[in-house]
């Protein structure tokens, strides 16, 4: 009986609080707010911190052109996440997906609605994701998402008002489980089999760090497609 | 007349068939893997890389002349001790063979300074041989595949150096490399002042260098007792000037053992061949 009057609430206040924040609305600004970026041209600092990998901080430049073209150009060899690089939710919105308003957040004293999204196409890896939405300014601040067969990362965000007048990232920093299955084999012959074993306490995963900083924005001024051929570039 | 009696032994070297095999074998090889890596390279490296892939994009040419070299050095080094015994084997013994060693005893010259000039003449030898590798693989490499940051892949970490932080480290691992293979030289003209016959020297050498490989490789107590005493030990430590930060303490651990070898095989040489009874 404890149970169905249980059930019976929860359900009652979940509807309650669905139809008071409803996440569709707020998810359909974010997608809206960003839609107004046709392209842009970025400069980025990039900083790893991942327990395996020794590197020293790198630029790059990115490019961005709607719906879904990206191209990175860096004098040397840069390392950049794939997951939010772009920082954009087209790729989670644009798909079925299934979403619940979770709640009311603080981050950085900004109010945010935390909302649950789950996809429900198969062509992604994310099995849940966590947004926190700026409500008033319609961006995300922050993403928590669990990917399979990669584990759990998250997305913190701070962003600057473009010279253009859009709101875009200015930093990023997006934390991931590493372990060392992503150390490469092979290739080192003779390997130090004492260097072997003091790293097998680090078989357990581990959070790695990307840092990135933007600058020097250029927003909507057209980008060619042949920057992102990635043939050209090569030559 | 150290140098002249250096000189005259380089003059035996270099005129022998048996010197250019080395050079040679490395001439040929290190193209072919060359054009195995231009064929097959960004293969093998997003198969090294896969698991950083899945998460991440890897931008820049990873594939290029530093990387190339160092994967050549590090395949070779286990190789080229078998290019040195051939010929520093030959070093005394080939005397004893060709029925020059009286002769040579005869003029004024001590047996002492007939030694050292040998063990100098075959470490120049050795030198020429790793710095041919590295004008093979390095230059020819980076003429081939062009420049970049070099990605050394050890068991414990990734690292990236970057392009002006690369050559003062090949430079100082083709040196180890020269010393490490000076040892293999001793060693050899060590066994060739004990036989007249440059054959069982070459296989000794190699006999010697494979059973403490595999003393090396077995994970025994008792053997892990004699390994810091063995040369082979350090043969790859080369792999220490590219590591971040530098493990100086390793790096002048391995010089003082593999200098001490060359001291030892060197008096022992000496030892034997002032005792040696000259009969032929």
């Amino acid at each position: 009986m404890i149970k169905y009057i249980i059930t019976i609430l929860l359900t009652f206040s979940f509807n309650y609080f669905s139809q008071v924040n409803k996440p569709e609305p707020i998810l359909e600004k974010v997608k809206e707010e960003f839609n107004k970026i046709e392209d842009y041209q970025v400069d980025v600092k990039i900083k790893v911190d991942i327990f395996f990998l020794k590197m020293s901080d790198r630029e790059a430049i990115i490019y961005y052109k709607r719906p879904d073209k990206f191209h990175i150009k860096s004098e040397g060899f840069a390392l950049l996440p794939k997951e939010g690089l772009n920082f954009s939710p087209l790729e989670l919105l644009n798909s079925k997906y299934t979403a619940f308003y979770e709640k009311e957040d603080t981050i950085k004293g900004i109010i945010t609605a935390v909302i649950k999204v789950i996809p429900l196409e198969g062509g992604t890896d994310i099995i849940l994701s966590t947004l926190w939405i700026d409500t008033k300014r319609n961006l995300i601040m922050k993403v928590e998402s669990s990917r399979k067969p990669s584990g759990n990362f998250s997305i913190d965000l701070d962003y600057l008002k473009t010279s253009e007048g859009y709101f875009l990232p200015s930093s990023m920093m997006f934390t991931f489980s590493v372990d060392r299955s992503m150390l490469p084999k092979g290739f080192d012959i003779g390997n130090d089999s004492e260097s072997v074993k003091t790293s097998t306490d680090s078989k357990k995963p581990k959070n790695g760090t990307v840092y990135l900083e933007y600058s020097n924005y250029k927003v909507n001024k057209g980008i060619s497609d042949e920057v992102f051929d990635e043939k050209l570039d090569k030559k | 007349m150290i140098f002249t009696l250096t000189k005259i032994e380089l003059l035996k070297i270099f005129r022998k068939w048996r010197t250019y095999i080395g050079f040679i074998a490395i001439g040929l090889l290190v193209p072919l893997l060359h054009l195995a890596m231009y064929l097959e390279g960004q293969r093998s490296l997003e198969l090294v890389t896969r698991g950083l892939r899945d998460s991440f994009i890897l931008v820049g040419n990873l594939l290029n002349g530093y990387w190339i070299s160092y994967i050549i050095l590090n395949a070779l080094t286990i190789h080229i001790p078998f290019l040195i015994a051939l010929v520093a084997a030959d070093l005394l013994a080939g005397e004893a063979t060709a029925g020059t060693y009286r002769l040579l005893i005869t003029r004024t010259v001590s047996r002492m300074q007939i030694v050292t000039s040998k063990f100098i003449a075959g470490i120049i030898y050795t030198i020429s041989l790793v710095l041919f590798l590295a004008i093979m693989s390095l230059l020819v490499g980076l003429l081939i595949f062009g420049t970049g940051e070099l990605i050394v892949m050890r068991p414990d970490a990734i690292i990236v150096f970057e392009k002006t932080d690369i050559i003062w480290r090949f430079i100082l691992a083709y040196s180890f490399a020269s010393l490490s293979m000076s040892v293999v030289c001793s060693l050899a003209i060590l066994f060739s002042s004990l036989v007249e016959n440059a054959i069982g020297p070459i296989v000794s050498t190699m006999a010697v260098i494979i059973i403490f490989v595999i003393i090396s490789a077995f994970d025994v107590e008792i053997l892990k007792a004699i390994r810091p005493y063995l040369f082979t030990n350090y043969i790859l430590n080369w792999r220490e000037f590219f590591g971040n930060p530098l493990d100086t303490g390793e790096i002048i651990k391995a010089v003082t053992v593999l200098c001490a070898h060359i001291l030892v095989f060197f008096t022992a040489t000496l030892w034997i061949f002032q005792k040696k009874d000259i009969l032929s």
